[in-house]
C-alpha cells in the first residue's frame, strides 16, 4: 500500500480549514524527501506556484519556512526554489516576506560564490529596484547584509544600491536601512564603511522621522565597534553629539539606552574626553524617562571611563539623588553603590555617603529598597570604618513598614557580615541588626534570615552561634510572642544543631527543645519533633537519646493529627 | 452638557475673546499691532516700526518653553498667548493680511513649525501608579495643550483665510513638512487631532498642486500602520480626510486609486487596532464602492481573508460591514467566494458567542442576501441546511433557537425539495463545524495514517530525516512555533 506522497499532500491541502493546510504545508519535507529532486522541480514547484495566488497568509508563511527545509534536502539544486522565494519576499504580509528572506539565506548557504554573483546579486538588485512594491525593497535590504560578503566583484553594485535606498522617500525603506546599516558594515571593508556608509548614516541621523533617527542609534554603536579611535572621533562622535541634542526625547532615550555599550565601542580615550560630557547632559535631560534610562546605563558606563574622570559624574549623582522622579532615584542608588568601589574612599565618603543615607529614608519604598542594597555595596567598598555610620540607618530600615525594604536590608546586612569576616565588627555592629529577623512580622524576612544562617555560622563559628545568637533565640522562645516567631526560632536552633558537636547539642540545645515539645500550640510541637530528630543525629549519649525518644513518644497520642503523624514518623526511623 | 461641547467645538476662538481682551487692556504698555495698523492711512506702506513690532512678536512666539511645568516662565507664557491673540486678530482684516502677513509667510510658517513639530509626549495618567484593574475613564490631557491650541487655531485660520494664495503657501508645504505634520496625528490628545484633521483637510482642498504628494504621504502613514507599528492614534482622523478626498475622485477611478483601495483600505481591516477606526474605514470603503461597485468583491474577499480571530467585538463589526458590502456586489461575480462566505456565516452562527451568532442570523432578514442564497442554491443549500437543522434542535439559547427554526422554515419555503435533499445528504460537508473535537479527530484519522506511513518511508530513504513538527496539535502552542514576536501584538 504505497501512497503517492504528492497526492496525499494535495488531498490534505484541499481541506477547508486553514490550520490543517498549515499542518500539511509543514509536512512538505516528507513529500520532498520521497519525491527526489527531479519531481520536486517538475511537480512540487509548479504546484506551489498555484498556491501563491490563492492561499491564506498563514499557509504562505508555512510555505516560506518549508522552502528553506526543502533546500536542505536538495542542497545542490536548491537554486530552483529561488523564483518562488523571490515572489514571497515581495509579499504584503510582513511575516511571510521576513520568513522568505530567511529561507533565501539558507538557499544561499548551498550556492557557490559564482552563483551568488550571477543569480543572487541580480535578484537582490531586482528587488531593490522594484518601484511599485516597497515590500520588495525592504526585503532587498535584509538580504544585502548576509550576502554582501560573498558578492565578490558585485560588491560595488550592492553598496551603491544600499546607499541609494538610504535616500528613499518611503519611510518604511529608510527604517529598514537604518536598522541594517550597522549590520552590513560588519561585512564591509573599513574603507567602504568610511567612504560609503558614514555619509548616509549621517544623513539618516538627520532624518525628518524620529523613528528613523531612533533606529540609527543601535547601528551607530555597531559601526563604532569596527572603527578605530581616530576614525570614531571624526565620524561617530559628531553623530553622538548631535543625537544627544535631538529634539525628540525618543531618540535621546534610545541613545541613553546604548550609551554604556557605545562607550565600550569607542574606547576609553573618547569616552574620557568627550562622552562623559555628552552623557552628563542626558542625565540632566528634561524628560524624566530619558533620565531613568540614562541612570540605568550609568551603572555600566562608569566601568568604561577612567576612575579619575569619575569625579565629573559625582555632582550629577548628587543631583539625581534629589530627582523628583522616584525611578530616577531608584537607579541612582544603584550607581552610588557601584561607583564607591571605583572612587577614592574619602572622596565617596565626603561626597556621596550623606546622599545615600538620605535615600534610605525616601518616601518611595522602591527607592528605600535600592538604597538599602546599595548601602551594603557602599559600606563594603569603604571598609569597616563606614559601617558604624550606616548601621543606625540600616537598623531604621529594619523598622520600615514595607517588608520588601526590610528583606533587602536583611540581605544587605548578611552580605556585609559575610564580606567583613571580622568577629569584632560583626558583634559590635551587625549582629544586633541581623537578629531582628527573628522578630520580623513578615515571613519573607524571617525565612531570608534563616536561609543565610548556615553561611553566617560557618563564618562566625560555634562560639557566636551558641553564645549570643542562641540567647536571642531563647529569648524569642520564652517570651510570650506569636507561635510563628517561636517556630522560626526553632528552625534557627535546628540550623545551629547542624554545625555544632554532640556535647553542645546535648547540653545547650536539647533542654530548649525539650521545653518546646510541651508547647500548647500543635505546630510548635511538631516542629520541635523535627528539630529534636536532627539533634538526635548529633548526640551520642544514650541517656539523652532515650530522653528524646521518650519525649516524642509522649506525643504519639496527641489529639492533633499532624503532631501524631510527625511523632510516628520520627520514631519509625 | 452636549450643547456646551458642541459650541466649544464650533467656535473656540470666539469663546476666548473676552478673556483675551481683558488681559490686553491690562497690559496696555506695548500697543497691540492691530490698533497701530488701524491708524495707518495707506495700508500698502506699513511703517517700519509696526513691521518690526510684528516681526518681534512672531519671533517671540517661536521661542520654546517648557509647557509641562506651569510654574516656569509664567510671565513669558502669558505674553506669548497675548501676542498669539494679536496675530490672530490681524487675520480678520484682509488689508492687514495682504500687507503684513503674506510678505512674512516664511517666518510665520516657521513659527508654527517650531511650536507644533515636537516629539509627542507619552501622556502619563498620574504621578502615582493607578490601581491595577481600575477603569480610568478620564481623557488624558497634554498639559501643553492650552499653549498649543492658539497656534493651531492661528494656523487653521491662516489656511482658511482667502488672502494667502496657493502660490505663496505652496512653497512651504513640502514633502517633509507633510510627513512631520502627519506624524503629529499619532498624538494622544483628541483635540489636537481634530485640529490637525481640519488643517490638513483645508490644505488639501486649497493646494491642488500638492494633492498627490499629500495622498502619498498619507499612504505611507497607513503602510506603517499595516506593516510595522499596528497602532496609530490618528487613523480615524486620517480616514475622515480620506473620505472627503475619495468623494472627490472622478469616475471611472484612476488605477492609482484602485491600487490604494487594494493595498491600503482592505489590509487596514486586519490591523489589531481596527476597532478604533472601523467606522471611518467603513465609510471610505462604501464611498469607493459607490464609485466603482466592481471593487466590492475584492472587499468581500479581503474581509473573509482577514476575519478576526478570538475577537468577537471585531467579528460583529466585520459582519455588519460584510452585509453592507454584499449588497453592492453583483451576484454573478460572487461565485468563487460563495463557499468561503457561507462557511464563515455558519461558523459565526454555530459559534459560542451569542452576539456574533445573532448578527450572522440577521443576514437572512436581508432580501438581497436571500437572493444570493437562492441564486446559488446548488451550493448554499447543502452547506446550510444540515447545520441549521441540527443546531435549531440543540442550540442552548432560546431566542436564537427560535430564529434558527424560523430560518429553517424560510429555507424550506424557498425550495422544499432542495431542502429535503440537503437534509438527507449522507456526507454533509460542513457538519464538522458543529462537531466536537473528538469526532473531528476521527475524520482526520485516515489521512493522518497516510502521513505517518509516508514519514516512515522518508526515514527509510534518508536516515537523517528530521520529522516535521506540525504547529497545530494538542500539545503545541502556535505562537511559539511560529516564533511570533509578541512585541508586535498590541493588547487592547
Amino acid at each position: 500500500m504505497s501512497e503517492n506522497p504528492f497526492e496525499v499532500l494535495k488531498e490534505d491541502m484541499e481541506n477547508e480549514e486553514v490550520y490543517l493546510k498549515v499542518n500539511a504545508m509543514h509536512r512538505v519535507r516528507v513529500v520532498a524527501t520521497l519525491l527526489g529532486s527531479d519531481k520536486i522541480k517538475s511537480q512540487l514547484i509548479p504546484y506551489f506556484e498555484t498556491l501563491l495566488k490563492k492561499e491564506d497568509d498563514e499557509v504562505l508563511f508555512a510555505l516560506s519556512e518549508e522552502l528553506g527545509n526543502i533546500a536542505q534536502i536538495i542542497p545542490n539544486q536548491s537554486s530552483c526554489l529561488l523564483p518562488l522565494l523571490e515572489q514571497l519576499a515581495g509579499f504584503d504580509e510582513t511575516v511571510v516576506r521576513e520568513q522568505a528572506v530567511k529561507s533565501i539565506t539558507i538557499v544561499c548557504g548551498f550556492l557557490g560564490d559564482n552563483e551568488i554573483a550571477n543569480t543572487i546579486v541580480p535578484m537582490i538588485i531586482r528587488l531593490a529596484s522594484n518601484d511599485t512594491n516597497f515590500t520588495c525593497r525592504v526585503s532587498a535590504v535584509s538580504l544585502m547584509c548576509p550576502l554582501y560578503a560573498r558578492a565578490g566583484n558585485q560588491k560595488e553594485k550592492i553598496r551603491q544600491k544600499f546607499t541609494e535606498l538610504c535616500s528613499e522617500e518611503t519611510p518604511m525603506v529608510r527604517r529598514a536601512v537604518a536598522t541594517k546599516i550597522g549590520e552590513i558594515a560588519q561585512f564591509m571593508d573599513k574603507i567602504h564603511v568610511i567612504q560609503d556608509l558614514i555619509p548616509v548614516l549621517k544623513q539618516l541621523c538627520q532624518d525628518e522621522q524620529d523613528q528613523v533617527r531612533l533606529l540609527c542609534m543601535e547601528s551607530l554603536m555597531n559601526i563604532a565597534k569596527i572603527l578605530n579611535s581616530g576614525e570614531n572621533k571624526t565620524n561617530i562622535l559628531p553623530l553622538i553629539i548631535q543625537s544627544a541634542e535631538d529634539k525628540s526625547w525618543r531618540v535621546r532615550l534610545a541613545l541613553s539606552k546604548i550609551f554604556a555599550d557605545l562607550a565600550e565601542a569607542v574606547g576609553k580615550e573618547i569616552a574620557d574626553s568627550s562622552l562623559i560630557q555628552i552623557f552628563s547632559n542626558l542625565l540632566k535631560d528634561i524628560e524624566c524617562d530619558v533620565r531613568v534610562i540614562a541612570v540605568k546605563s550609568l551603572v555600566r558606563f562608569i566601568k568604561f571611563v577612567s576612575p579619575e574622570k569619575l569625579n565629573l559624574i559625582v555632582p550629577l549623582l548628587q543631583l539625581l539623588s534629589k530627582d523628583p522622579f522616584s525611578q530616577v532615584k531608584q537607579n541612582a542608588c544603584e550607581v552610588i553603590g557601584q561607583i564607591a568601589s571605583l572612587l577614592p574612599k574619602e572622596y565617596s565618603q565626603s561626597k556621596l555617603q550623606q546622599y545615600l543615607i538620605d535615600l534610605m529614608a525616601d518616601d518611595n519604598q522602591d527607592v528605600r529598597r535600592n538604597a538599602a542594597k546599595s548601602a551594603g555595596q557602599f559600606a563594603a567598598a569603604i571598609g569597616p570604618e563606614a559601617l558604624n555610620q550606616f548601621v543606625p540607618f540600616l537598623k531604621k530600615c529594619m523598622d520600615d513598614p514595607k517588608w520588601r525594604v526590610r528583606k533587602e536590608t536583611m540581605q544587605t546586612i548578611i552580605q556585609l557580615a559575610l564580606t567583613v569576616k571580622n568577629p569584632d565588627v560583626f558583634n559590635k555592629q551587625l549582629e544586633s541588626v541581623f537578629v531582628m529577623f527573628l522578630k520580623d512580622r513578615a515571613a519573607e524576612v524571617r525565612s531570608m534570615g534563616l536561609s543565610q544562617l548556615p553561611a553566617l555560622i560557618a563564618t562566625y563559628k560555634q562560639e557566636w552561634a551558641v553564645g549570643n545568637f542562641l540567647s536571642k533565640c531563647v529569648e524569642t522562645l520564652s517570651k510570650d510572642v506569636g507561635s510563628l516567631y517561636r517556630i522560626n526560632a526553632l528552625y534557627a536552633i535546628q540550623q545551629i544543631a547542624y554545625s555544632v558537636d554532640g556535647p553542645v547539642a546535648q547540653d545547650r540545645l536539647w533542654p530548649i527543645v525539650q521545653k518546646c515539645l510541651k508547647d500548647p500550640v500543635p505546630n510548635i510541637k511538631f516542629v520541635s519533633i523535627r528539630v529534636a530528630k536532627s539533634l538526635s543525629k548529633k548526640i551520642d549519649n544514650q541517656q539523652t537519646l532515650n530522653q528524646i525518644k521518650q519525649a516524642i513518644n509522649e506525643l504519639i497520642d496527641d489529639p492533633d493529627r499532624d503532631v501524631k503523624f510527625y511523632a510516628q514518623e520520627a520514631l519509625q526511623n | 452638557m452636549n450643547n456646551k461641547a458642541a459650541s466649544s467645538k464650533q467656535t473656540p476662538a470666539v469663546r476666548q475673546q473676552p478673556q483675551a481682551a481683558a488681559t490686553a487692556s491690562q497690559n496696555r504698555t506695548p500697543q497691540p499691532i492691530i490698533q497701530n495698523m488701524a491708524r495707518v492711512t495707506d495700508p500698502k506702506h506699513v511703517p517700519k516700526e509696526i513691521r518690526d513690532q510684528f516681526l518681534k512678536k512672531i519671533h517671540f512666539c517661536s521661542q520654546p518653553y517648557d509647557f509641562n511645568d506651569d510654574t516656569k516662565n509664567v510671565k513669558e507664557k502669558q505674553e506669548r498667548s497675548q501676542y498669539l491673540q494679536e496675530l490672530f486678530d490681524l487675520l480678520k482684516e484682509p488689508n492687514f493680511v495682504v500687507n503684513l502677513v503674506v510678505p512674512h509667510l516664511d517666518l510665520i510658517i516657521e513659527m508654527i513649525e517650531k511650536n507644533i513639530f515636537r516629539p509627542l509626549p507619552i501622556l502619563k495618567k498620574t504621578a502615582t501608579n493607578g490601581e491595577i484593574g481600575m477603569e480610568d475613564d478620564d481623557q488624558l490631557i497634554d498639559p501643553a495643550w492650552t499653549h498649543l491650541q492658539p497656534v493651531y487655531e492661528y494656523f487653521l485660520q491662516l489656511i482658511v483665510n482667502e488672502q494667502p494664495d496657493v502660490k505663496s503657501l505652496k512653497i512651504f508645504i513640502t514633502h517633509s513638512f507633510i510627513q512631520e505634520f502627519l506624524e503629529l496625528f499619532d498624538s494622544e490628545e483628541p483635540r489636537e487631532r481634530e485640529y490637525l484633521k481640519n488643517i490638513l483637510h483645508r490644505l488639501y482642498a486649497k493646494l491642488v498642486p500638492r494633492r498627490k504628494m499629500i495622498r502619498k504621504a498619507i499612504n505611507d502613514c497607513f503602510y506603517t500602520l499595516i506593516h510595522e507599528t499596528y497602532k496609530f492614534n490618528g487613523a480615524a482622523e486620517l480616514l475622515d480626510i480620506l473620505a472627503s478626498i475619495i468623494s472627490g475622485f472622478a469616475v471611472p477611478l484612476r488605477e492609482e486609486h484602485v491600487i490604494f483601495f487594494k493595498t491600503v483600505i482592505i489590509p487596514l481591516h486586519k490591523v489589531q487596532t481596527c476597532q478604533f477606526y472601523h467606522e471611518q474605514l467603513l465609510r471610505c470603503s462604501m464611498l469607493f464602492l459607490s464609485k466603482d461597485p466592481t471593487l466590492a468583491t475584492f472587499l468581500v474577499e479581503g474581509l473573509l481573508r482577514y476575519w478576526p480571530f478570538a475577537n468577537s467585538a471585531k467579528e460583529v463589526m466585520f459582519l455588519n460591514e460584510l452585509l453592507e458590502v454584499l449588497e453592492v456586489c453583483e451576484i454573478s461575480k460572487l461565485e468563487p467566494l460563495i463557499p468561503k462566505l457561507f462557511k464563515r456565516l455558519i461558523k459565526c452562527i454555530a459559534g459560542p458567542h451569542l452576539q456574533v451568532a445573532d448578527r450572522a442570523m440577521c443576514f437572512f432578514e436581508n432580501d438581497y442576501f436571500l437572493t444570493i442564497l437562492k441564486s446559488y442554491k446548488p451550493f448554499t443549500f447543502p452547506l446550510l441546511v444540515p447545520v441549521i437543522a441540527q443546531i435549531a434542535d440543540t442550540h442552548w439559547h432560546k431566542v436564537l433557537q427560535e430564529s434558527l427554526n424560523a430560518l429553517k422554515t424560510i429555507l424550506k419555503e424557498i425550495d422544499y425539495q432542495a431542502f429535503d435533499k440537503a437534509l438527507n445528504n449522507k456526507d454533509p460537508k460542513y457538519l464538522y463545524i458543529i462537531q466536537d473535537a473528538k469526532n473531528q479527530k476521527k475524520d482526520r484519522q485516515k489521512i493522518e495514517e497516510k502521513w505517518k506511513n509516508l514519514t516512515k518511508q522518508a526515514i527509510q530513504k534518508n536516515p537523517n530525516f528530521k520529522e516535521p513538527i506540525v504547529p497545530y496539535s494538542d500539545t503545541h502552542i502556535v505562537g511559539e512555533h511560529n516564533g511570533l514576536n509578541n512585541g508586535n501584538i498590541t493588547i487592547l
